[in-house]
């Protein structure tokens, strides 16, 4: 039976939760290194580098079987004057997950596939080269005009279990994505 | 303010926003079932949820405001809306916190029963023997496996070609490949015969190959099933390895599978184990706010709507208190407040009504009160009406012309009291003060007085008034000055006297005379000279008492007879001046104090100097040694209308106190010698002017007379 203090204890986190301001004391988030638009025969690729990081939290919920999911959102957007519009955009979803029968790491990629990893940081470094499979098409870009290549690794809090998302939004310990990496594109 | 009626048990509205309030927690309630569809929606229905809570805290708040400011305006039925509120407030609130804290409990006891030692315990033994026996069979097939690459081993590409095929029969794996540390393979045999290519490493495990040198673990297979990965090198160069996949058993799978799936969701639910209490906690709160907002918030409405008729109510009965007996108010409902407010409508029309009747005989009363105001202010008499304990009442205005008191110093006064302030009246006031107090029945007595303005004499009623039971109540005096009236009949006595002397006396004066004088004619001469001499002295004597008898019967006659007036606008003051003029060389000293030098007045000159006459004459003769005369002319102005005030003051010897009631009577006189009827025409003359003569009583050094004439014209002060 619970005592009064931790009933306490819950009334008051609820509180704690519910106030709008946050103590963002350590950042977790994921860092985009380069992300740059390759120019093909026919058409463009994409190629990024993303450093992903876990809070203690997110790496407990990971090791008692939270998955946890990513989305690589990429766009493209053509400056305007008064604000940009977005012409292109891709999401890559990579879900990541820990099987405690055979100690290893699960990434699910886009395409469904299963990758296993005996080390967290295999895994990192298999998510950390997104895979654009999807070309974008080199009619896309008109010439003289001015575009942006915008990269983020957004840490996707709805995936999580019902109990834990309105929390993840409030708790610094799940401010997991990275920000926007933009990139000039000139053609 | 007016509220719409609310239609109960409860409006449509409100129905439709408990519906939107229960659909919006039941969607919020599923969303938290990790299978259920809304679980998507879930961050989204708190937020909806939370939002409405705000909202509807909100509107609570301003109500709440809004009754708070109109308490303090001490606005109709605000007080009934507070506690009606209050009351709402508190039933609802109390048994929902109760609900509330032990719905908590509850929940919290129920996510803690999940959980025990045991369990955690035998889950983790679960997997580890799980992990036990994939450990044990894996590391079974590494041992196989070694014992074919020492096989292998120094072999040439052809030769493993050659022998490859029939390991892999012995070993009874799925698949079986050598291949250069480049990639390229050398042979392979699969148990799969269409499978021309062995499934090669992919870069993750070439990785992990050249730090470790070997790679084993467990990977998914074809069909959902299981298979181990063994990979070891076949020299000790490295130049070549050896893979060979195991197939690992489908029951064994499937238990392995059963194990993991059970304990990632146990150790999902530890993990979940406060966020799911706090998260159950957040849901509970929100129910709680939500249906306890939305019910205060509709308890406003509502208790508003009902407080409405009473407030209106209030209103009408604070519209009554202040005289308002119009008030109608609408009736909102048919149910007891509309009945109270039907009744109350009633009554307010009975009010009215009886209220217009009392004011119709209110108006009545005040109509005939100011008809007999009117007749007794315009009077002749003075009426005074006296209370039980002989307070004055009232008076007209009458009293005060006869009187010379302002009327409002009568009111609530006693008349020993108004004695006391006016000397001139203490004689009349306190002999009507007697009256009254012995008086049991209609009196009636004529009261004579010095008064202001001289002798007064006064003809005065007195009615005792008395209740139906006998008591006193009060009194009524009336008196009218009978003063003018009684001299008018003295005047007229006078008249007839003057009238019946000359007829009686005055006729056989003439013969008497003419006898006397036939006496000296005829004897004078036959009666030797001192009998005629003493003759002629007695006919004298004789004849001159009837030459004076005849004068004297001459003068009253003139006294009695009307005068007749030559009347002209004339200057007081040069008349004045004149008779100065006239009397100081026969040793008069006179002192002036006239307030204007121009006095016109509308008068007989002639009477107007006989009259200066008669009192410059009375003062000389009233002189023994060096005569002063004060002559004094001032503006007075009584009843509306301005007087010239003429006061004549000797240094004479001045009038006895009881001189002064007769002394303008014919025949009165204090001197050895004359008639008596110097101030007598004096006083009529004035009259006739139609003003007022009277001995100034307050002037002791010689005699005072004061003399007021109606002016025309008074000219600027001096």
């Amino acid at each position: 039976m619970p005592s009064l203090a931790s009933t306490f204890k819950s009334y008051l986190l609820i509180c704690l939760l519910l106030w709008p301001t946050l103590s963002v004391a350590e950042s977790f988030v994921a860092q985009i290194r380069h992300a740059k638009l390759i120019a093909n025969d026919h058409n463009f690729s994409v190629q990024a580098k993303i450093d992903y990081e876990l809070s203690p939290t997110a790496k407990e919920a990971l090791h008692k079987g939270v998955p946890l999911t990513w989305i690589v959102r990429l766009e493209i957007r053509q400056i305007g004057s008064f604000w940009d519009s977005t012409i292109y955009k891709q999401a890559l979803p990579y879900q990541l997950q820990f099987h405690a029968l055979l100690n290893q790491y699960e990434v699910l990629t886009p395409n469904n596939e299963s990758e296993m990893f005996l080390t967290l940081n295999a895994a990192f470094r298999f998510m950390s080269t997104p895979n654009f499979t999807k070309p974008i098409p080199a009619d896309l870009l008109q010439t003289g005009q001015h575009y942006k290549l915008a990269v983020k690794c957004q840490f996707d809090r709805e995936s999580l279990p019902v109990p834990l998302r309105p929390f993840s939004y409030l708790d610094a310990q799940w401010f997991l994505s990275s920000n926007w990496y933009l990139w000039p594109i000139q053609k | 303010m007016a509220y719409s009626k609310i239609k109960l048990p409860a409006s449509a509205s409100i129905f439709i926003l408990f519906g939107f309030i229960l659909l919006s927690l039941q969607l919020m309630s599923s969303s938290t079932q990790e299978s259920s569809e809304l679980s998507q929606m879930h961050s989204w229905l708190l937020v909806i949820n939370t939002l409405g809570s705000i909202t509807l805290l909100a509107l609570v708040i301003v109500n709440t405001y809004s009754l708070v400011r109109e308490l303090n305006k001490k606005a109709a039925g605000s007080r009934l809306t507070t506690r009606m509120v209050s009351l709402f407030v508190l039933l609802a609130l109390a048994p929902a916190a109760i609900v509330f804290y032990f719905s908590v409990q509850f929940l919290h006891q129920g996510i803690d029963s999940w959980f025990n030692v045991e369990i955690d315990r035998a889950m983790d033994d679960a997997l580890e023997l799980s992990q036990s026996s994939l450990t044990q069979r894996m590391n079974w097939h590494i041992k196989q496996t070694r014992q074919i690459a020492t096989q292998l081993e120094n072999k040439s590409d052809t030769l493993i070609a050659l022998e490859i095929g029939s390991l892999w029969a012995e070993s009874g794996a799925t698949e079986i490949a050598a291949f250069s540390s480049q990639g390229r393979v050398i042979a392979s045999s699969s148990v799969n015969p269409s499978d021309i290519l062995p499934h090669l490493p992919d870069e993750q495990i070439w990785l992990q190959l050249k730090q470790n040198k070997e790679y084993f673990a467990f990977a998914p297979g074809d069909s959902d099933g299981m298979m181990v990965r063994i990979i070891l090198p076949i020299d000790r160069d490295q130049n070549q390895f050896l893979q060979v996949l195991y197939p690992v058993p489908v029951r064994m799978t499937d238990l392995a599978d059963s194990i993991e799936f059970a304990f990632i969701r146990y150790q999902e639910m530890t993990f979940l184990r406060n966020s799911l209490k706090t998260s159950f906690s957040l849901i509970l709160l929100l129910v709680l706010l939500l249906s306890l907002l939305a019910a205060i918030w509709v308890a406003f409405i509502s208790i508003r709507n009902i407080v409405a008729p009473v407030k209106e109510l209030v209103k009408g009965t604070k519209a009554v208190a202040e005289g308002d007996y119009k008030q109608q108010l609408p009736v909102m409902s048919q149910d007891d407040l509309g009945f109270l407010v039907e009744s109350f409508n009633q009554m307010t029309k009975r009010i009215a009504r009886s209220s217009d009747e009392t004011r119709a005989a209110g108006l009545e009363v005040e109509n005939q009160r100011a008809y007999l105001e009117t007749i007794l202010s315009n009077l002749t008499a003075g009426v005074i009406s006296f209370d039980a304990s002989f307070h004055i009442r009232t008076a007209n205005q009458a009293a005060y012309r006869i009187l010379h008191i302002p009327v409002s110093h009568f009111v609530s006064q006693t008349l020993p009291h108004l004695a006391s302030q006016h000397n001139e009246l203490a004689e009349l006031l306190e002999a009507i003060q007697h009256l009254l107090e012995k008086a049991d029945d209609i009196w009636e007595q004529r009261i004579v007085f010095l008064g202001p303005n001289g002798r007064q004499e006064l003809l005065c009623r007195g009615t005792p008034l008395f209740l139906q039971n006998g008591n006193r109540m009060g009194a009524v005096v009336v008196f009218d000055d009978v003063t003018d009236l009684i001299q008018a009949q003295k005047n007229a006595a006078w008249g007839e006297v003057a009238r019946r002397l000359a007829h009686e006396i005055k006729n056989p004066l003439t013969p008497i005379q003419l006898s006397a004088e036939r006496l000296q004619h005829k004897l004078a001469k036959e009666l030797e000279d001192s009998s005629a001499e003493f003759l002629q002295r007695s006919t004298r004597t004789i004849v001159q008492q009837v030459e004076a008898m005849k004068r004297m019967v001459d003068d009253f006659a003139e006294y009695a007879r009307p005068s007749k007036k030559q009347v002209e606008r004339i200057n007081l003051i040069d008349l004045i001046h004149e008779m100065q003029s006239l009397y100081q060389p026969s040793g008069i000293t006179f002192n002036s104090a006239f307030a204007s030098d121009r006095v016109i007045i509308e008068a007989d000159p002639v009477s107007i100097r006989q009259v200066l006459h008669n009192l410059l004459k009375n003062a000389q003769e009233a002189t023994a040694a060096q005569c002063q005369v004060s002559i004094k002319i001032n503006k007075v102005i009584k009843n509306n209308a301005e007087y010239a005030e003429l006061g004549i003051y000797d240094n004479g010897s001045g009038l006895h106190t009881d001189q002064i009631e007769t002394i303008f009577e014919p025949y009165v006189t204090t001197k050895t010698k004359g008639t008596g009827l110097g101030l007598a025409i004096v006083k009529k003359i004035v009259e006739e002017h139609g003003g007022v003569i009277w001995v100034d009583t307050s002037y002791n050094a010689g005699a005072g007379f004061v003399i007021q004439l109606p002016v025309f014209e008074f000219g600027n002060s001096q």
